[in-house]
Parts: C-alpha cells; sequence; structure tokens
C-alpha cells in the first residue's frame, strides 16, 4: 500500500494485526474512524487508552475490575465457598452466561503450554493455592477447555492442591475434544458444570 | 468401490484431463514426463486427502496456476459418491463428499482404500525408521478410526513435553507437570504398541505368503516389530530416561522410536538383499497391505501400479499378474511407458480392460 499521509499509514499498522484484522480489513476501519464526529473518535481512544491505564485485576480472583475487586467477588450474595477456576475473563463470562453458578471464580491468565512459553509461574496460581487454604473454601472446580493445555493445567492443579481440605472437580468432558469453553452454547456449558466430577490425580 | 470418472483441473502437469474407468484393468501409458504418476497420485489424493510424493499442496498445484482440483466419481454396487477435493494458492482446502464439505479432513479417511506400488517405495528399505513406521501407522489409520485419534492425541502430548524440557534448558523440571504429561502419555502409548503388535501378527502371514508367491522362492522373510515397549512397562521406562531427557530435551523413547526391522534368510534385508529381492519384498509389503484392507473392511482396495514392469523380471511381473487377476483383486490402475510391453502382460489375462495414452 502506497500511502501519501504518514498519519493514515500509522494509523493501518497500528491497527492491521490485531486477530482478524489484515491491512485491507485496517484500512477500511481507518477510514470509517476519518467520517465519524470528533467526539466519537475520542471516546474511543479513551476506552482504549483506559483498558491499560485504569484496568486492573480483582485482588482475589485475578478477573477484570474497575476498582481492584470484581463485582462477582464483591457480591456478598455469592457463595465463597466454591471457587470455579478458569482460563481467562472470556470463559469465566462464559460460565456466568449459564446462569448455572453462584460460586466465586479465579482466573488464571492462560494455560500451560510451553510452545507459547507459558509455564505455572507464569498464571495466577499461587493466590489459588492460598485461596484453596483459607478456611471455608469446600470445593475447586475446574472448567477448561479439553485440549491438552486444559488437561495439564488440570492435573498439575490438582496435584498441587492434593493435600488441601477441599473438594476438587472438573466439569464433565461433554464439549468435544479440543472443544473450546468460549464457543460451547450456555445449555452444553450448564450441563457440563452440573455434572461435574470429583478429579483424582 | 471403484473409481468410475476422474477430473483434473491444474494437477501438477495435467492443466485439464479426464478419465472414464473400467472396474477393472486400466492402463495409463506415454512418454517420460507425460504424466502418468501423477494420475495415480490424483487417485490417491482423493483416498488421503494428501499426496502419495508432496507433503505440500502448493507444490501440486500446476506452476501459474492459482488453484487445482480433483473431482472423482466412485461406485460401489447401486451406491455412488462424488469426492471433490480443491486446493487455492490461498491456501484453503476442501474436501466434499457429495457436495457436502468435511468439518475434518480425517473424517474422510478409510473410506477409500488405496495400495499404491511404485518405484520410490525401496526407501521403506533404504530409509530410516520413521518410513516404516509411516507405513504401519498409514495401514492402521485405513482400518482403525481409533487409532488415528490415540495416534494423534500421543504427538500433540509428546509435542508439549518436548517443548516444556526444553524451556527448561537442562534444568529439573517440575514432576508434577512431568506426571501430568506422562499420565496421558502412557495410555496412548500402551494402545498404539498393542494394536502395531496384533497388526503385525496378523500381516506377517500374508506378507510371506506374497513374496515366497512372487519370486517362487523358499527363501524366508521376516517383519520384526522393535519396540522399547516390548520389554519394559513405558511408564518405568520414562522415570528411567527422565535424566537423560532433561539433558537432551526431548523424550528419547516411547513408540516414536519403533521400527519394524525386514530380514532376509535372517539377515538385515538393507545390507544382504540384492536389487530385485529388496524390490520384490516391498510389493510384497504392498500386496500384504491389500490384504490387511480387505480382510478389515471387506472392501477390494483400488490398485495403483506405478511402472511395475520397469521394476521387476519378466518371472516376477509374469506372477504380479497372475496373482493381480486372481479373483480377489478389483480394480487396478496400471503406468507404463510402453503401451506394447503391457499389452503383452495384459494379453493373457481374461479381465476388462482399458487403455490411456498421454501425449508427451
Ligand atoms: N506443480 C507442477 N506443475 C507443473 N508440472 C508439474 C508439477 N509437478 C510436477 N510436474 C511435472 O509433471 C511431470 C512428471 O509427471 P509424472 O511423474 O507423472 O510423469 P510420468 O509419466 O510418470 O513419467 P515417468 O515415465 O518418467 O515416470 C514432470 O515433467 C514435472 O515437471
Ligand atoms: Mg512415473
Ligand atoms: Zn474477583
Amino acid at each position: 500500500m502506497q500511502f501519501t499521509s504518514a498519519i493514515v499509514e500509522n494509523a493501518v499498522d497500528a491497527l492491521s494485526g490485531f486477530p482478524g484484522i489484515g491491512r485491507r480489513t485496517a484500512l477500511r476501519l481507518v477510514m470509517h474512524l476519518m467520517n465519524r464526529p470528533e467526539a466519537e473518535v475520542v471516546r474511543l481512544a479513551d476506552a482504549v487508552l483506559k483498558l491499560k491505564t485504569e484496568l486492573q485485576l480483582c485482588s482475589i480472583c485475578g478477573n477484570v475490575s474497575d476498582s481492584g475487586l470484581c463485582t462477582v467477588c464483591a457480591n456478598p450474595m455469592r457463595n465463597q465457598k466454591q471457587i470455579c477456576v478458569v482460563e481467562d475473563f472470556s470463559d469465566q463470562m462464559a460460565i456466568e452466561a449459564t446462569s448455572q453458578y453462584g460460586g466465586v471464580y479465579h482466573v488464571l491468565g492462560g494455560l500451560i503450554s510451553p510452545m507459547d512459553g507459558v509455564g505455572p509461574e507464569e498464571l495466577n496460581i499461587s493466590t489459588l493455592i492460598s485461596r484453596a487454604a483459607q478456611e471455608g473454601t469446600d470445593e475447586i472446580i475446574m472448567a477448561f477447555s479439553a485440549t491438552v493445555e486444559g488437561d495439564t493445567t488440570m492435573f498439575y492443579l490438582a496435584r498441587k492442591l492434593r493435600d488441601m481440605p477441599v473438594k476438587i472437580t472438573c466439569i464433565s468432558r461433554g464439549i468435544s475434544v479440543g472443544g473450546e469453553i468460549e464457543y460451547a452454547d450456555e445449555i452444553t456449558l450448564g450441563r457440563s458444570l452440573a455434572n461435574r466430577t470429583e478429579y483424582k490425580v | 468401490m471403484h473409481l468410475q470418472r476422474l477430473q483434473l483441473f491444474s494437477f501438477k502437469n495435467h492443466t485439464e484431463a479426464h478419465f472414464a474407468f473400467c472396474s477393472q484393468l486400466n492402463c495409463i501409458t506415454g512418454p517420460n514426463g507425460s504424466g502418468k504418476t501423477n494420475v495415480l497420485d490424483a487417485v490417491y489424493y482423493l483416498a488421503n486427502a494428501k499426496s502419495y510424493f508432496n507433503p505440500a499442496d502448493s507444490q501440486i498445484m500446476q506452476h501459474g496456476s492459482s488453484f487445482f482440483s480433483v473431482h472423482g466419481w466412485f461406485a460401489d454396487g447401486d451406491k455412488e459418491d462424488e469426492i471433490l477435493a480443491t486446493f487455492t494458492d490461498k491456501g484453503k482446502k476442501t474436501l466434499k463428499k457429495n457436495d457436502k464439505t468435511y468439518n475434518r479432513l480425517a473424517d474422510h479417511i478409510g473410506m477409500i482404500q488405496t495400495v499404491f506400488i511404485t518405484p520410490y517405495d525401496i526407501s521403506l528399505v533404504l530409509e530410516g525408521s520413521e518410513e516404516r513406521r509411516r507405513f504401519m501407522d498409514f495401514t492402521l489409520c485405513q482400518t482403525n478410526r481409533e487409532y488415528l485419534e490415540v495416534l494423534s492425541t500421543y504427538k500433540r502430548i509428546l509435542e508439549h513435553r518436548n517443548s516444556f524440557l526444553k524451556k527448561m534448558e537442562g534444568r529439573n523440571p517440575d514432576p508434577d507437570i512431568m506426571d501430568s504429561y506422562d499420565s496421558r502419555l502412557v495410555p496412548a502409548a500402551n494402545r498404539i504398541f498393542g494394536w502395531r503388535q496384533d497388526f503385525i501378527s496378523e500381516f506377517q502371514p500374508w506378507f510371506q505368503e506374497y513374496y515366497g508367491w512372487l519370486c517362487q522362492t523358499t527363501e524366508t522373510v521376516a517383519l520384526d516389530y522393535e519396540s522399547e515397549l516390548i520389554t519394559e512397562a513405558y511408564s518405568d521406562i520414562l522415570r528411567r530416561n527422565l535424566d537423560r531427557d532433561r539433558v537432551l530435551q526431548r523424550t528419547s523413547s516411547g513408540i516414536h522410536k519403533d521400527d519394524l526391522v525386514f530380514s532376509l534368510q535372517g539377515q538385515p534385508l538393507k545390507k544382504f538383499g540384492s536389487q530385485g529381492q529388496i524390490k520384490s519384498f516391498v510389493i510384497a509389503l504392498k500386496l500384504a497391505q491389500y490384504r490387511y484392507f480387505l480382510e478389515k473392511t471387506g472392501h477390494k482396495p483400488i490398485l495403483l501400479l506405478d511402472d511395475i514392469f520397469e521394476k521387476i523380471d519378466a518371472l516376477r511381473a509374469g506372477k504380479l499378474m497372475e496373482l493381480v487377476a486372481r479373483d480377489f483383486f478389483g480394480q487396478i490402475i496400471i503406468t507404463d511407458t510402453h503401451a506394447e510391453r503391457v499389452k503383452n502382460h495384459l494379453k493373457s489375462l481374461d479381465t476388462e480392460q482399458v487403455f490411456f495414452e498421454l501425449g508427451g
């Protein structure tokens, strides 16, 4: 692409390379933005910026939050005895969308995947272990995609939590092999949550 | 099951080609480089969603073209199935059966069996163990759906285990992560091991029968399945080799190291076999593969014979054609540079025959 403006080119460069966005699509987005009112574009820039400057992780569960405590952990109606461990907040949202779960969450921020350079050290695991050790925690539910990464993480966590007085369960793997939680429909996911089984290593 | 019609677009040297095959003997003749082997590869492609020779689909696409397609119409009794494979230079590959796109190419494997005998097969003898494992895996995948699933699970976990060892750069790995991989690797390995063992014991007598027939000999030939799992439990092997794996930064033992040892009169074939014996050995392997498919599926595979008369002497070629024409062989597609030579070999056979002549 040959640009007559470095400003336009920079904007295209910045947008291309996003998931599913090539240079052509990036150019279309840029043209669209140029035609919007300034206030709208400022709102967008601000929303994007805040993801970096203001967004926090919940100090309890590691989920995204605005204040250091997420709305789930801050909600006194949630059952604090049950902790559902998920890969990331999009999986947490998928489980929330089933309306079948009243406990709290723990967000790992990924799954063990050495190919992507992700080992246990890179994940939010130590706080999970202290939460599990806390008095009053009854059950840790592991809700990971049925992939090698998901299975590895599940086994690893179960080992680390083995000597704690909590029940360790996993959602039933009705989701087909390689199935990703965020793509499972609510009914299927709700059912696998209800049909969870004890996980022993 | 036989292929009634085949249509190619931009498939290697075939810009556009159309063949109407008969259900028995089909001969394709033509000079070197006219594209005879490519036609057989196209048939193989329809059955396996990949080329026998080229690992990358982009190599199959005719130079200067932006796509290729292979289209085949198969008949099995009254049942007809249409298979269409297409590939574009954007890297998009699709496979359709009766106009319905497969979600996974693997779902197609096993529907159509082919046995391909080519001059390149001696790599089974001359090359490393990977070739022979591929032969076992290919044969088993065609007839055992679970085998393909378990083998790919094994390979995926192995890949993770190896990258983990690499990430550790020689340091001691966390035993909980190692156990996590091993607890899944071991059962997968054991199943593959069991299937391969059963396979060889079933396959061996057929192989020996065909070698004897082909060579009219009493020389003994044998296939020996070699696996570390024969003498020791895989979980023990992994434990014993943990230090070595840590240093090598990869998994040094397992069914990905298995081999199939070929021998002639109790001696290693690769060292002691003559060229002719080696050629006959691989042909017998392929004929036994044919028999294996037939026994397991109840269907006759399509037999693809590439340059068969180049490779072996007249006596063996005669024996082969006799065997091939015996009633259990179904559709055959055969290639040769000399139309006269094939016609001579085939004239005594009482089967339907169709000839195709390719230009230079
Ligand atoms: N991607 C491609 N595009 C165009 N031509 C190709 C492509 N791949 C292979 N070819 C050509 O196909 C020809 C080889 O065809 P093939 O091997 O089928 O010939 P053959 O008739 O079997 O010859 P032989 O008698 O020597 O075995 C070669 O000339 C090769 O250059
Ligand atoms: Mg050829
Ligand atoms: Zn929280």
